[in-house]
């Protein structure tokens, strides 16, 4: 019962190197000119610390969305989506790039510097009782250890995942396919266990004094949502150099489509009931937050993420038609990656550009940010490449490969 | 209940799909097998033995409510400081309950889970029924469940409306969609099968009444070309009212400033709560069922491994949320929103905290065993843990955060009187003499979507081919 497909794999080939190199050659550029940005503006790095956050955590987000989608084909044993699920576990598997961009925001915090996270400083920490209620928690050491365990458990799922796929593409058995089986549902539960605290402690404790419990849901939906997004750029950009353009078809894209519709509009329901239950209680412990976030510059962030994130990808993606035909299924996207980048932007970055100091909305972006996110992009996609390099664009020994080829919406 | 052994458990390989009918797999068995029991002269004796005692209590659930109706409300146990007692916790613990049904027959379909077919119907049946108990609740607590109707913003002279601003007025319009969409889906799926048993009547009785609800099917190309297109469109409607209603149910506490009761996670939490009762309901039901009925080679001992499977993942999700909310509740550092926590594991309802824990938590997690979610047992005795446990949080949540608010003077507290527990108990005779009625008498299983799924529905079904079993 083995099924050995005699076809030439496709892989990335030589084009590995000269993508890799390209990303790369951008990714310092934009870096060089983030670390000139961030410097000249001479507020001991503050600004370019929050947009860094926000280009890890975009970045990140992409790679956990993932994550979470690679364990879900093994837990359902899903046919479907075989032709592109290498393509995601690429991604799933590329995190230990972003514990590397994320290091330098943990060694500010282990140094004491509280530009980022304020409660990285004792004295303001003593000054706040409601910091000081909370200090064992937010602990420079502790917190740490918590990102090392994370990234930890993110980078060891992620690899075990591609590992033990690649094995598959020249195992005469199934046994790879069965391991994969077996351990996805621990590996979901570490999963869901490691970003929703990720979430409280590398985005929600910018702002310490605030706290919402459906914060890491919230995170967890814009990730599988920007996966998805990222999914069906990346498989257009590698059909466009002829690559997987045989395997990857209409049907394929059709259902991601679907999962990023769903993923809109789930994200949308997390995100209104995290503000509608916040304003009509309407605590000053919890108002704060938004309260920030509709004033000025930031209510018209907020316009853009009700918008962009929600109504319009809603309406334009809710047609068969829309997620059948690529053109438009790839401009919604570009479209909603963007808004994951700016729904980052909008958590982290009111902290610093807040509303007190009168702000227009070109002041509240800067080149900062767009240089920080191409240059964390840049490296992100230099190592995605040396990850792809090698290896089989899609698990070309697959058993359910068949499956997959010839998969057809009904 | 004995344990069967079945092939389909053992065939796990990744190359075919695994069987989802056993035994005799041709197209006229199913329809034999799911019409005899409807069409059986007369139901098992345990069907009788059960239908007596269901009903009887449902004459005590009717004798309560009109016990009620004559009295006030205050022949429940809600009193100050408790003014929500057990008639919310059951309303909001029978719609947790009524969330399977459409889980299974909306998002599973979108979700191309073919195993659905087998339960879909009688777990579609079960969150109608669900509803009704649900919907009572808030029918009698009004006090004058004559002027009930006012729940619904009815035009009148004395531009009397209903606070648009309430949750409780959301719940109305949440849960009378649900129950409508919910039970059009379930009708819509019965028409194929009414027009069987209609073909199949030998009485002029039968053939009238089942010939007048199948609404003149008659199988032909057209009629399943617009079945199948408003199947689908109902399943994308139904998809996010699986979402919103125990989302718009946890807003009813999540408005509120009462500690414990406010806090965001609540939306998805309660859902995932809904879901995993509504599972476990589904499998208390359905083991018996299966055996009494005859149904095991359609209902499969898989069928039931998948279904603890969801229970096991949504208990789980169940108590990420319980850490959620007790670390939130430590780190937020609000001291009332830190006493309430404590409160409920070590105060005065420490009992029903832990046992919701045990029940929520740690029963589920044996399902990890392959051996204990394929024991008709075990699934039986974890699922009736489940239905406990998810009554239990409900308690919890309602009961301990009224009882012990921000002014220790006003604490108290909640015991419930005779006419709370025999009218809690009267819902479970409503629900199973509904459902034991159901088996009588329509359908269980959906017999022209399992037919779908059958080899012979498949280009080289039946030849040998397992390639060719690829659906799903």
């Amino acid at each position: 019962m083995t099924h050995t497909l005699a076809r030439q794999a496709p892989t990335l080939g030589d084009r590995a190197s000269r993508w890799g190199t390209i990303a790369l050659g951008v990714g310092v550029i934009a870096l060089a000119a983030a670390a000139y940005f961030g410097w000249a503006r001479e507020d001991g790095f503050k600004r370019l610390q929050h947009a860094w956050l926000v280009a890890c955590a975009f970045w990140l987000s992409i790679s956990l969305g993932g994550l979470f989608f690679v364990i879900v084909q093994h837990l359902t044993r899903a046919g479907w989506s075989v032709v592109v699920r290498r393509v995601a576990e690429l991604v799933a598997a590329n995190t230990l790039v972003t514990a590397i961009l994320f290091a330098p925001l943990v060694a500010m915090v282990l140094k004491g510097d509280a530009s980022l996270y304020p409660w990285a400083d004792p004295h303001h920490v003593a000054e706040h009782p409601l910091l000081a209620a909370k200090a064992p928690w937010l602990d420079a050491k502790f917190f740490a250890l918590r990102v090392v365990v994370y990234f930890g458990t993110w980078f060891l799922i992620g690899r075990w995942l591609l590992k033990r796929s690649t094995e598959q593409d020249g195992a005469s058995g199934v046994e790879p396919t069965l391991a994969l089986e077996r351990r996805a549902p621990p590996a979901m539960v570490a999963f869901a266990l490691t970003l929703n605290f990720a979430a409280f402690d590398l985005l929600m404790s910018v702002v310490p004094t605030w706290y919402s419990t459906i914060f890491g849901v919230y995170v967890f939906a814009g990730s599988v949502m920007s996966f998805f997004a990222f999914s069906v750029v990346a498989l257009r950009f590698l059909q466009k150099h002829g690559l997987l353009e045989r395997e990857v078809n209409v049907e394929h894209y059709h259902d991601l489509g679907k999962f990023l519709f769903a993923f809109v509009f789930f994200w949308s329901y997390i995100a209104f009931s995290q503000f509608m239950l916040i304003w009509y209680a309407d605590l000053p412990e919890e108002t704060f937050w938004f309260k920030t976030r509709m004033e000025g510059p930031w209510a018209i962030v907020s316009v853009v993420l009700l918008f962009g994130h929600f109504l319009l990808p809603f309406a334009g993606l809710l047609s068969r038609h829309a997620k059948r035909r690529l053109g438009i299924l790839t401009f919604w996207a570009v479209w909603l990656l963007v808004m994951q980048a700016v729904d980052m932007f909008w958590l982290v970055m009111p902290s610093v550009e807040t509303s007190a100091n009168p702000v227009t909305l070109a002041g509240i972006v800067s080149p900062i940010d767009v240089a920080c996110l191409v240059g964390a992009g840049g490296i992100w996609l230099f190592a995605l490449t040396k990850l792809a390099g090698g290896r089989a664009l899609i698990p070309v020994n697959d058993p359910r490969l068949p499956q997959s080829l010839a998969f057809e919406n009904f | 209940m004995t344990v069967d052994s079945t092939s389909a458990l053992h065939l796990d390989e990744p190359y075919a799909r695994p069987v989802l009918v056993e035994g005799d797999r041709d197209i006229a068995a199913v329809t034999r097998r799911v019409c005899g029991v409807v069409e059986a002269p007369k139901p098992p004796k345990a069907w009788y033995v059960a239908i007596t005692i269901t009903s009887a209590m449902t004459v005590m659930l009717f004798g309560c409510v009109a016990y009620l109706i004559a009295t006030g409300v205050g022949v429940w146990g809600n009193n100050s400081p408790a003014f929500w007692g057990w008639d919310i916790v059951n309303f909001v613990f029978w719609v947790g309950i009524a969330h399977a049904g459409t889980l299974i027959s909306a998002i599973l379909f979108l979700l191309r889970q073919k195993w659905r077919t087998s339960i879909n119907r009688a777990a579609e049946a079960m969150t109608l029924f669900a509803v009704c108990c649900a919907g009572l609740y808030p029918s009698i607590h009004v006090g004058r469940i004559w002027v009930a109707y006012w729940l619904f913003p009815v035009p009148n002279q004395m531009q009397m409306w209903p606070n648009f601003r309430s949750p409780l007025l959301w719940d109305v319009f949440a849960v009378s969609t649900y129950a409508t969409v919910s039970l059009l889906f379930w009708y819509m799926g019965l028409v194929p099968d009414l027009a069987t048993l209609r073909d199949r009547a030998t009485t002029k009785l039968r053939k009238g009444l089942y010939g007048f609800f199948a609404l003149g099917w008659c199988g032909s190309a057209r009629h399943w070309q617009r079945y199948e297109r408003a199947y689908l469109i109902l399943a994308a409607l139904a998809t996010p009212l699986v979402l919103s209603v125990h989302s718009v149910v946890s807003f009813d506490f999540a408005v509120s400033q009462v500690p414990g009761w406010h806090t965001t996670i609540f939306p998805p939490y309660f859902v995932a709560g809904a879901i995993f009762s509504g599972f476990g309901m589904v499998v208390t039901t359905m083991v018996p069922a299966r055996e009494l009925f005859g149904l095991k080679e359609l209902v499969t001992l898989r069928h039931l491994e998948n279904m603890n499977k969801v229970i096991l993942a949504t208990g789980s999700m169940v108590g990420l949320a319980y850490a959620t909310e007790f670390f939130i509740a430590w780190y937020g550092g609000n001291p009332y929103e830190r006493f309430v926590f404590l409160n409920r594991a070590l105060g005065p309802y420490w009992w029903a905290y832990w046992l919701m824990v045990f029940c929520n938590v740690v029963a589920p997690q044996f399902l990890w065993v392959k051996k204990i979610r394929t024991n008709l047992w075990a699934m039986f005795v974890i699922s009736i843990f489940v239905n406990i446990g998810m009554w239990l949080e409900r308690f919890v949540i309602v009961v301990t955060s009224l009882t012990r608010d921000y002014l220790p003077t006003s604490w108290g507290y909640f015991a419930p009187t005779w006419v709370d527990i025999c009218t809690f108990a009267g819902t479970f005779g409503l629900f199973l003499t509904l459902f034991l009625l159901f088996c009588r008498y329509l359908p269980m299983v959906a017999i022209a979507e399992v037919k779908t799924v059958l080899p012979a529905a498949h280009p080289h079904g039946g030849h040998g081919h397992k390639e060719g079993a690829h659906h799903g």
